[in-house]
């Protein structure tokens, strides 16, 4: 059964149409990447998941109940949770407190919720550094950190923005992991991603747009194949006939 | 001694001196200077509520000090009843009157929520002064209401009269510190966290489950209620209230500008704020409210000037790391000698 459906999903920004009748669903359990060219509509497709915009037309379906519309403080406390593609700590507080935040989602009192928040620190590798103030961290760092207080929301759904935008190989290779271990818990991922290498080493099904409209879809191998992904990207010349 | 006792043995010192002052200070003066300085502490701990934690800036705090001084007042002396009915009663209504003004206002960025609460004191201020009577209650428009004092050397709980300094004291004391307590707690509780959070980051805040408007609007009631209460205070200490002096901007701004100084969203910044810049004050007014009147609120704005550009977190944050420092060299040596 899927989790996430996008039905004909269509998005106007005045006369420019972002995106345009848009469908695609998510599996339990899968990593799905959307991928495409800058401007493509990937973020517009985003947030409109992450309630930041009301589609202007279609619908979509979280968990067998309709989304459309929602605002994000009801889709996170219903299982959806998501991260920035330019991080937003809150940089005054410590690592802890910030995780704390997202942990309060799911509890009232605080006890609870440093327990949850210090349980996603271990398993992120990041228990080290709590006392850490958040806007000292490392760039890598406070990605790791968006996630981590994503994930102590306990979300079914993990979307995620362009988490590996600005990291070094090393640090994407660990971050891959991040997500191997997010998966491996039991969450679904929805990922927007710009570096193939790890959109590739990650998906389990790719999404490919441009100009808002879905050019392709399926397995990597198969997407990184197809003749219509290649021209979106590359130009026609390239094209192997 | 563990850095968990040396804080409790400092609060611990701090309470007890609070205490103990009226008996070492016999001198109404004193003792009246240190009441409207723990009152201004109590007001500007509850405008942090809003003004620190939520992260927006309430300038208007007075109307609530104002609703509060005036109900309990009114119902007073038209029916006789208990100004300590009377706080609660406009504890209440300031609450509600904290919701009609937050809900529409709260939601925006910026500046807006500024100007929102400036105008409605304002608004509020100019209809007191020109109605004698709201309905069945008399007013008095720009005379105020005089609250008639019990025969000379009477006091009454009932009534919240006392003929010397100590019971106002005592009482002020024992609301600041209720207050603080209550911020305390606040702070680390589900409501603190969200609301500091939804004011650092609110996107942020609102992915992470947090319904960011709503914890404003809740922190703006419980602040409209908790400052409303020293309202009635204030009436009952100077038992006469007007539309100038309860109903003004120079009291919202001073408020502001003792947070900001002290250092707004922290327990201890309103209180440090209160007990530098209320001196000040207190001065300003002694000495040359005759030669120039309201001297008080530009040498605030000096001071605040200054604060900002060197410590712009307010005083309360290098206090506190002087504090931690000195924590830490008596923590140490204190285990170094046990060894």
């Amino acid at each position: 059964m899927s989790l996430l459906e996008l039905r004909n999903i269509s998005m106007d920004f005045g006369g420019l149409r972002a995106i345009d009748s848009l469908s695609l669903s998510i599996d339990e359990g899968q990593i799905l990447g959307l991928i495409g060219p800058n401007g493509a509509g990937k973020s517009t497709a985003f947030n409109c998941v992450a309630g930041v915009y009301k589609p202007t037309s279609g619908e979509i379906w979280f968990d067998g109940a309709d989304i459309t519309g929602a605002q994000p403080w009801d889709l996170c406390r219903a299982g959806l949770a998501r991260t920035f593609q330019i991080v937003k700590p809150f940089a005054s507080k410590t690592v802890l407190y910030n995780v704390m935040v997202g942990a309060f989602a799911r509890t009232d009192r605080t006890d609870e919720a440093e327990a949850i928040a210090l349980d996603v620190l271990k398993s992120l590798h990041l228990d080290r550094k709590k006392d850490f103030k958040s806007g000292a961290l490392t760039i890598a760092d406070r990605k790791r950190l968006e996630i981590a207080r994503a994930m102590a929301t306990k979300p079914k759904l993990l979307l995620l923005d362009e988490v590996m935008a600005g990291l070094r190989p090393t640090e994407v290779d660990e971050m891959i992991d991040v997500f191997r271990t997010v998966r491996d818990s039991g969450v679904t991922i929805f990922v927007i991603e710009h570096i193939m290498r790890a959109i590739m080493a990650l998906s389990d099904e790719l999404v490919v747009i441009q100009f808002g409209r879905k050019i392709s879809e399926g397995k990597p191998e198969a997407v990184a194949k197809d003749e219509n992904v290649i021209k979106a990207y590359l130009g026609d010349e390239y094209v192997a006939s | 001694m563990t850095p968990q006792s040396f804080k409790k043995t400092g609060l611990a010192l701090l309470v007890l001196t609070a205490l103990a002052l009226p008996l070492i200070l016999r001198s109404p003066t004193y003792l009246h200077i240190l009441i409207m300085l723990y009152l201004y502490a109590y007001m500007t701990t509850t405008w942090n509520l809003v003004g620190g934690f939520a992260g927006v800036l309430p300038l208007g705090h007075s109307v609530f000090v104002g609703i509060g001084a005036y109900t309990s007042t009114v119902l007073w002396l038209q029916w006789g009843i208990s100004p300590w009915i009377g706080m609660l009663v406009g504890g209440c209504l300031a609450g509600f009157v904290g919701y009609l003004i937050g809900k529409p206002t709260l939601k925006m960025r910026g500046a807006y929520f500024a100007l929102a609460t400036m105008a409605f004191v304002e608004g509020v201020r100019v209809i007191v002064e020109n109605v004698d009577k709201l309905g069945p209650f008399k007013l008095n428009g720009p005379r105020g209401l005089n609250i008639p004092p019990l025969p000379a050397g009477e006091s009454s709980f009932l009534a919240f009269q006392f003929s010397t300094k100590e019971p106002y004291y005592y009482i002020i004391l024992f609301m600041l510190m209720g207050v603080a307590y209550l911020t305390w707690r606040l702070s680390r509780s589900k409501l603190g966290y969200s609301l500091s959070a939804g004011g650092e980051e609110p996107e942020a805040a609102e992915a992470l489950g947090v319904n960011v408007a709503k914890c404003k609007v809740t922190a703006m009631v419980l602040s409209a209620f908790l400052t409303a209460l020293a309202g009635t205070f204030l009436a009952q200490m100077t038992l006469f209230i007007y539309p100038k002096s309860v109903l003004t901007l120079d009291l919202s701004f001073e408020l502001a500008f003792i947070a900001l100084i002290g250092g707004r969203g922290s327990l201890a910044g309103p209180i440090i704020g209160a007990l530098m810049l209320r001196p000040v004050t207190e001065f300003s007014r002694i000495y040359l409210s005759a030669t120039l009147p309201g001297m008080h609120l530009i040498l605030l704005g000096v001071i605040l000037i200054v604060v900002m550009l060197y410590q712009p977190r307010g005083l309360s944050e290098p206090l506190t790391r002087l504090m931690s420092r000195l924590q830490d060299r008596i923590c140490s040596t204190k285990t170094g000698g046990a060894q």
